[in-house]
């Protein structure tokens, strides 16, 4: 089964963030952000955007297909 | 309000309908009942209007879309083969509820799957017309 993986919880930990925070600034729960990082929920496109755009990289550097 | 907050006036909110509904049961109040179920929901919309924290988010709505599926496809099928059952074995209405129950059961299972193909139908015309 194809899955995608991030690397969300290295890029918050450069910057110093806590769940909490991210979570603030992309609007969704803290809740969304533990699944992310763990994996186990695949975000929307549009979060996808979110947040690559809250840590200024691309997409296919926070998120990898494979 | 934060989240900590909002969660604290939830948990008050739910006592205070637990208290009066049950206190409204007891003393057979119907009117007590509607009116407190009427100030809990319009607390609740107000409480929640003032929350400044997110409460419903992308993988919330996926989650309850998930569990509405769910509960669409166990309560619909329940609901008709027992509503069959309870009106094949009540066919000469001799005496019993059983079946004006088969019925009310049957128009339920109908009501939910009018409005799933409604909402179906609006949804895929909505996300799969081409029109721009």
């Amino acid at each position: 089964m194809a899955q995608i993986k991030n690397n969300i919880k290295v890029l918050r930990a450069e910057k110093g963030m806590t769940q909490e925070e991210l979570a603030d600034k992309v609007n969704v729960t803290r809740q969304t952000i533990i699944a992310i990082e763990k994996n186990k929920y695949i975000p929307s496109l549009e979060l996808a955007y979110k947040i690559s755009l809250f840590f200024n990289k691309k997409i296919e550097e926070i998120f990898e297909y494979f | 309000m934060s989240y900590k907050k909002f969660k604290f006036v939830r948990f008050l909110i739910v006592f205070f309908l637990a208290m009066t509904i049950s206190i409204a049961v007891s003393m057979e109040n119907v009117l007590l009942a509607v009116s407190a179920i009427g100030i809990g929901m319009i607390s609740m919309f107000l409480v929640k209007k003032n929350v400044k924290a997110v409460l419903v988010d992308e993988m919330v709505k996926n989650i309850a879309g998930k569990s509405a599926l769910i509960a669409y496809s166990i309560t619909v099928p329940v609901l008709a083969v027992l509503s069959l059952v309870f009106m094949f074995s009540d066919l000469s209405h001799q005496g019993s509820y059983l079946y004006g129950l088969g019925v009310i059961f049957s128009y339920i299972a109908l009501f939910n799957m009018a409005i799933y193909s409604i909402a179906y139908y609006y949804y895929r015309k909505k996300y799969g017309s081409d029109k721009e």
